[in-house]
């Protein structure tokens, strides 16, 4: 086989692992990003985040119903404790997933990739 | 609330199933911090003796429940890779988990479907009866899913992955269970209406059905578990690193072409079994 060939095959081995190892890390920072409270599950996104900041600051801060991921109504007795609660998620998890993604961006071999 | 994780184990000659529920077993008490009890049978029970690991299984599980072992005629094409053989499948009594869990809360998974992370913790206080996965994930590039992997048939509706199901001990899930039965009782029956091919008894499709009738023919289920995250019979699991990484071989079209993976920290379906035996020693000492 051609030298150039064969970098290729080799370039798509390694970009298949590069695309499963970056799906794992997808999936490890959804699940991280998914909490219950108060028998509803909640989703931590950036509107979510701005939504419950903007209610503390406009005062609504206990006894708060909010639309959960299965769309059902959930009261939130403390409104700043689970702002908090998200934040703390949000940072841990984003984190971790940028300090693996740098990772994974830094190898240039399947072998690195997955850590043999 | 009394809550814990169920498991199924019927062993048979090619699978050794009461080992792939030891290494599920202790994989979701580390990492969901609940008791997991076992139902099994005389014969499998009689084999854990034989094999001299029925201390292990009685140090592992909170309660080992004897139910009678299935008849069945089930028969499955399972895969070890590019290997493949026909071998029976004991799964016809998993509609009787409402009867026989000590628990209020239950989180029933199959045997092959491996816990490494808390995220199915958050699922306990859900003002739900039963929780079912809508779909699966396929961890290969593509979805390698095919179209019966996510309908009951071509023109029947979308599947549930019975892998995790979270239930309660009320009226509402006793029903479901009932209707769970009584759709295999009259399986033939139900695959004229449902159009689905009868031949194999699928679990997968009962509860579909059973959902369907029990939530009034509404197909927009709101309420499920997350997607059972699937490498497939054809996937290979090579290693199993003391951190807890699992090394695959993935195969993105079914091919003698595969691709290495490593995953960790997110609970896994591992569909082939006899790679989950081959590794069941070093996923125990996780």
């Amino acid at each position: 086989m051609e030298e150039n060939v064969k970098k290729a095959l080799e370039f798509a081995n390694y970009q298949q692992t590069l695309t499963i190892q970056r799906k794992v890390l997808k999936e490890k920072v959804e699940a991280k990003l998914t909490f219950g409270h108060n028998g509803g599950i909640f989703k931590i996104t950036h509107s979510l985040i701005a939504f419950v900041q903007m209610l503390i600051d406009q005062g609504r801060v206990s006894g708060v119903p909010l639309v959960d991921e299965n769309y059902n109504p959930i009261l939130i007795d403390n409104l700043e404790e689970f702002r908090d609660e998200m934040l703390d998620r949000y940072f841990s998890s984003v984190q971790d997933y940028y300090e693996k993604y740098q990772d994974l961006k830094k190898h240039r071999s399947v072998e690195k990739l997955v850590d043999l | 609330m009394n809550k814990g994780v169920l498991i199924f184990a019927h062993n048979s000659r090619d699978v050794d199933y009461i080992l792939l529920s030891m290494v599920s077993a202790k994989l979701a008490k580390k990492n969901l911090k609940v008791p997991v009890s076992l139902v099994t049978d005389q014969s499998t029970v009689d084999w854990m003796h034989k094999s001299g690991i029925h201390s292990k299984v009685e140090e592992i599980f909170e309660n080992i429940i004897l139910v009678d072992r299935p008849q069945t005629t089930n028969r499955r094409v399972l895969h070890d890779g590019t290997d493949c053989s026909t071998i029976p499948f004991v799964n016809t009594n998993r509609d009787s988990v409402y009867d026989l869990t000590p628990y209020d809360k239950t989180l029933l998974i199959d045997s092959d479907f491996l816990i490494f992370s808390d995220r199915l913790n958050h699922f306990w206080e859900v003002d739900q009866p039963i929780l079912i996965p809508d779909y699966a994930t396929d961890v290969a590039i593509y979805d390698r899913f095919g179209y019966h992997d996510k309908y009951i048939s071509d023109t029947g509706i979308k599947m549930c992955w019975a892998t995790t199901v979270m239930f309660d001990k009320s009226e509402f899930s006793k029903t479901f269970f009932d209707l769970v039965s009584h759709v295999r009782e009259n399986y033939e029956r139900y695959s004229m209406i449902y159009r689905f091919d009868s031949r194999q008894y699928r679990n997968d499709i009962a509860f579909s059905i059973a959902r369907h009738l029990m939530f009034g023919f509404d197909t927009s289920y709101a309420h499920t578990l997350p997607p059972p995250y699937t490498t497939l019979d054809r996937d290979v699991l090579v290693d199993v690193k003391n951190n807890g990484d699992l090394k695959f071989l993935i195969t993105q079209h079914f091919d003698d072409k595969y691709c290495l993976a490593s995953i960790s920290g997110v609970d896994v379906h591992v569909m082939n079994k006899q790679s989950i035996v081959r590794h069941a020693d070093k996923l125990m000492e996780l």
